[in-house]
């Protein structure tokens, strides 16, 4: 069947200028204009804006953190029900099921889990198998694991430890790979409460440096696409806006991306002694071209913080809110479920306005990702007024108005007009994060990519323009139509496989039987164990 | 044969038939469910299609654990975690039979991530404790408490000793709790079937306090895997733990207003699906309540409309369940492959059976 999207105002930045154009779909892919000229069904999107689906690459969607944090606060998702949206977590997007719809009613078709323990992979893709519509990735943390610390230790060839995170993302189905304050999870074991960049592992004699060096070769020796995705140390404490600068200078030109850098944008200026470093921490991203970020801009209201930052994750206990939390030590990793309110006092409003002038002083919309680093910043549920506040400098400068002037005062937010444009929003949330992904059939609506495509009604409401899409199409399936779910279909986990010397294998048998007195079927599994047709599609790596 | 109506053998397709017209017509079904998670996704979609209330077979013995998790939280470790780093291992309370080949396996192993490689082991006892089972009375653990105490009250005085603050309920080796916790890099308490709640927050206070300064986690082993497993699809399919229903379209969790075993005492169910892949489980004879039951037998459950024989996830077909050994979901392969079938292929036929039956408005 040939569908045509007529007439509306196509915003392609990978394909050229924004214009009026149609847009063709066939068998799920976008196709020239046909010779024909002839369409089996036609949707008028004149007066609307049409884009390639969004693509969210740091979003906690699922997995053994995020459903411990379902488990921890029941009372959170009965606020998921229709009731005002002032209450906690109102549109949280807390079920796997709910996760996909939201999600599509966005225009978003694409969500990368960005902390999967390899040892929870199973289940972490079993939760994704039953988020509907959208398409999934994740990425394996490593950075904590035993085996890796000690081939590190005892200074095993690059090849071994190539070998190594080959069958990691391999086994786990990740589509690259993360660490998360490298070191910090084991050192936490020893009682080590503060880990720095060049702290040392006390049992490994290894530095949390060296363990991002380490790993971010491997991803580049390994043709991984996506650039070592670094959760760095320190986070959230003032003055790590140093610790943040000095893990892009130890990337030494290679690629690499920084999470949710908004939780580095700290200083110890002030009364208070916590400040915004975020315009130059914006300056040296600008000037360091191998560097991409995403924001984990911080958003008023109730949420829950999850992470397997354990060190960073027990210190927030003390502000838990409410007054209950988990803290998990876990192989390798582990994890920290601890329930949080950001508040409009100096310390919120601080946090919200650091996220803001990262987005809007970072002047590459290439290099700087569109995340509320879910939920830890906001439920992805805020993305729509987000994108108001990067839009339009008159709403900014509303709310500004709310919040604590003592803390914007110590931030460049109010001297800042730049408005996004919807081509840089183009590039922010569909071809930036397909280019950094390696997923080429996606994030522009040019012919032979898949059919993800969003359309928005344009209006004077940002917000209502992209919370509720006209139509959505994922993979040329009408999923979405004025807001509204109308058809439910199944997405793919996108995962590489990346080339490993199958000695490693029998090595790994050999380590967990002698571990852990266990058969490493114990730790692995099969395609079919996910119960669902093909939920799985291979991602090349770079050659 | 794998089916009946009544005492009545029937093919397959015809049990499936009676089974979608029971649902079709029922206004208040529940669910009690023991399956693998497989299963268990199946069972809560079917939950939610026809408005059902959901729990596990054993629900009663899931409450304490799960409201562990929903009220208090705290702190936790894996079991493979636990075997390579933990010096000392206190042992709270009784552990079920069914965790201890892992106690023997922690028991016949060293810890290999800490410079303290010698385990340790304590064991904290109350009035309720049972003699020590087999693996622990290997490791000669030091018994710590009083047996004319209850457990929770032994826990609160240790978290007090430990504080500095007196204690005045006599203890048995309170001296050699505290020189061993002293002395441990890595204490972990393992702990299962702990059936109050005042014990969990008490334990779970002493871990708050002592990880102020000293690292110190605990080992939570389900008193079933399986349940545990469903606690966890559960949480994920609809954001609640067990004892959740649809009546309203929409999930909620009630741990009383969805009791199933309440709501069928006191005449609100209409229909009662039974399901249990254990060999032994059979639905209660009692029940006034039109049951179905999905069972492995090779006869008709006594009382029930319809009886369909079903297959065991890890032996007569493929499957994943929660393993504690591990501390999450584990593929397990069919041992003795049979063609009996899964919960996931009844309930798949039972939902496109439900198509032609259509559902209440």
């Amino acid at each position: 069947m040939i569908i045509r999207v007529a007439g509306g105002e196509v915003v392609d930045p990978v394909n050229g200028f924004p214009g009026k154009r149609d847009v063709w779909i066939k068998d799920g892919f976008i196709i020239e204009k046909p010779v024909s000229k002839r369409a089996d069904k036609t949707y008028e999107v004149s007066g609307c804006v049409v884009m390639a689906g969004a693509i969210d690459i740091h979003s906690h969607i699922g997995g053994g953190n995020v459903n411990t944090a379902r488990l921890l606060l029941p009372e959170q998702h009965a606020a998921h029900l229709k009731r005002p949206l002032h209450t906690p977590l109102a549109n949280a997007g807390w079920s796997t099921f709910n996760t996909g719809c939201l999600y599509a009613q966005m225009g978003f078709t694409t969500v990368v889990e960005p902390a999967m323990s390899p040892t929870n992979a199973l289940h972490t893709h079993m939760e994704l198998a039953d988020i509907p519509i959208i398409d999934k990735a994740t990425l394996a943390i490593l950075g904590n694991d035993d085996f890796l610390l000690s081939m590190i230790r005892d200074n095993a060839s690059s090849a071994m430890i190539d070998d190594y995170v080959a069958w990691t993302v391999s086994t786990a189905r990740s589509l690259g790979v993360k660490v998360i304050n490298a070191g910090a999870a084991a050192a936490f074991k020893e009682n080590i409460r503060s880990f720095a960049l060049d702290d040392v592992i006390p049992s490994y004699g290894v530095t949390s440096r060296k363990i991002v060096e380490t790993l971010q070769s491997a991803v580049g020796r390994l043709g991984i696409p996506h650039p070592l995705h670094v959760h760095a140390n320190n986070l959230g404490i003032a003055g790590n806006a140093a610790t943040a600068a000095e893990t892009i200078r130890a990337s030494q030109g290679q690629p690499i991306h920084l999470a949710h850098l908004q939780f580095y944008g700290y200083g110890t200026e002030g009364k208070r002694g916590f400040s915004s470093e975020a315009a130059r921490l914006a300056d040296l991203v600008n000037n360091t071209e191998n560097v991409t970020i995403d924001v984990g801009q911080v958003m008023f209201g109730q949420t829950v913080t999850i992470s397997s930052d354990v060190t960073r994750q027990y210190s927030g206990m003390r502000t838990a809110s409410p007054k209950k939390s988990i803290l998990f030590d876990g192989d390798g990793n582990g994890g920290g479920i601890v329930p949080y309110r950001y508040r409009k006092d100096y310390y919120g409003s601080l946090q919200w306005a650091v996220g803001l002038e990262l987005f809007l002083l970072i002047n590459d919309p290439w290099r700087v990702f569109f995340t509320t680093d879910h939920p830890n910043g906001a439920p992805f549920t805020a993305y729509p007024e987000l994108f108001e506040l990067l839009m339009r400098r008159d709403v900014r400068h509303a709310k500004m108005e709310e919040l604590d002037h003592s803390a914007l005062e110590l931030t460049t937010l109010a001297s800042i007009s730049r408005e996004y444009t919807l081509e840089e929003v183009a590039v922010m949330t569909r071809a930036a994060p397909a280019k950094l992904l390696g997923l080429d059939d996606r994030g522009h609506l040019g012919p032979g990519a898949i059919a993800d495509i969003a359309v928005y009604r344009k209006g004077q409401d940002v917000q209502k323009m992209f919370r509720d899409a006209a139509l959505v199409f994922k993979n040329g399936d009408l999923v979405v139509e004025d807001g509204v779910v109308t058809h439910y279909r199944w997405g793919k986990t996108m995962h590489l496989n990346p080339p490993l010397d199958k000695a490693i294998i029998k090595r790994m048998q050999a380590y967990h039987e002698d571990r852990y007195g266990l058969s490493l079927d114990w730790f692995t599994f099969s395609d079919s164990a996910i119960c669902r047709e093909t939920p799985f599609a291979e991602v090349a790596c770079k050659s | 044969m794998v089916a009946w109506i009544g005492s009545q053998t029937v093919p397959l397709p015809a049990a499936i038939e009676q089974v979608a017209k029971l649902l079709a017509k029922s206004r208040c079904p529940v669910f009690s469910i023991e399956s693998d998670v497989h299963g268990t996704r199946s069972l809560i979609a079917l939950a939610e299609r026809v408005g059902a209330t959901y729990d596990h077979v054993n629900g009663r013995n899931l409450l304490h654990e799960v409201a562990l998790h929903t009220d208090i939280g705290g702190f936790f470790a894996t079991a493979t975690e636990v075997r390579r780093r933990a010096d000392l291992v206190i042992i709270v309370g009784d552990i079920p039979a069914a965790h201890h080949d892992l106690l023997s396996s922690l028991a016949s192993t060293a810890a290999d991530l800490t410079s303290s490689s010698r385990r340790r082991w304590l064991r904290i006892k109350g009035k309720a404790s049972t003699a020590l089972g087999d693996p622990v009375r290997r490791v000669k653990a030091v018994e710590v408490g009083s047996s004319d105490f209850a457990i929770d009250a032994v826990l609160a005085s240790l978290r007090a000793i430990l504080a500095g603050r007196k204690a005045s309920a006599p203890l048995a080796n309170v001296d050699s709790f505290l020189s061993e916790m002293a002395s441990a890099r890595f204490p972990v308490f393992v702990f299962s079937h702990l059936n109050d709640p005042a014990s969990l927050g008490m334990l779970q206070g002493m871990l708050a306090d002592i990880n102020r300064a000293r690292r110190a986690t605990a080992l939570f082993l389900p008193s079933d895997d399986d349940a545990w497993g469903m606690v966890l699809a559960s949480a994920w399919m609809t954001g609640f733990p067990p004892r959740t229903g649809f009546s309203t379209g929409s999930p909620i969790h009630d741990p009383w207003l969805c009791d199933i075993e309440r709501m069928i005492a006191e005449g609100e169910a209409d229909l009662h699906l039974f399901v249990s892949e254990r060999d032994e489980a059979r639905p209660s004879k009692r029940s006034r309540v039109p049951t179905i039951a999905l069972v492995r037998s090779e006869r008709p459950a006594a009382g029930a409309l319809v009886t369909v024989r079903i297959g065991k996830a890890g032996l007569d077909h493929d499957g994943v369940v929660y393993s504690s050994r591990i501390g999450t979901l584990r593929s397990v392969a069919a041992s003795v492959p049979s063609a009996l079938p899964s919960i996931s292929n009844i309930v798949g036929q039972l939902q496109h059976a439900l198509q032609e039956e259509g559902l209440p408005s």
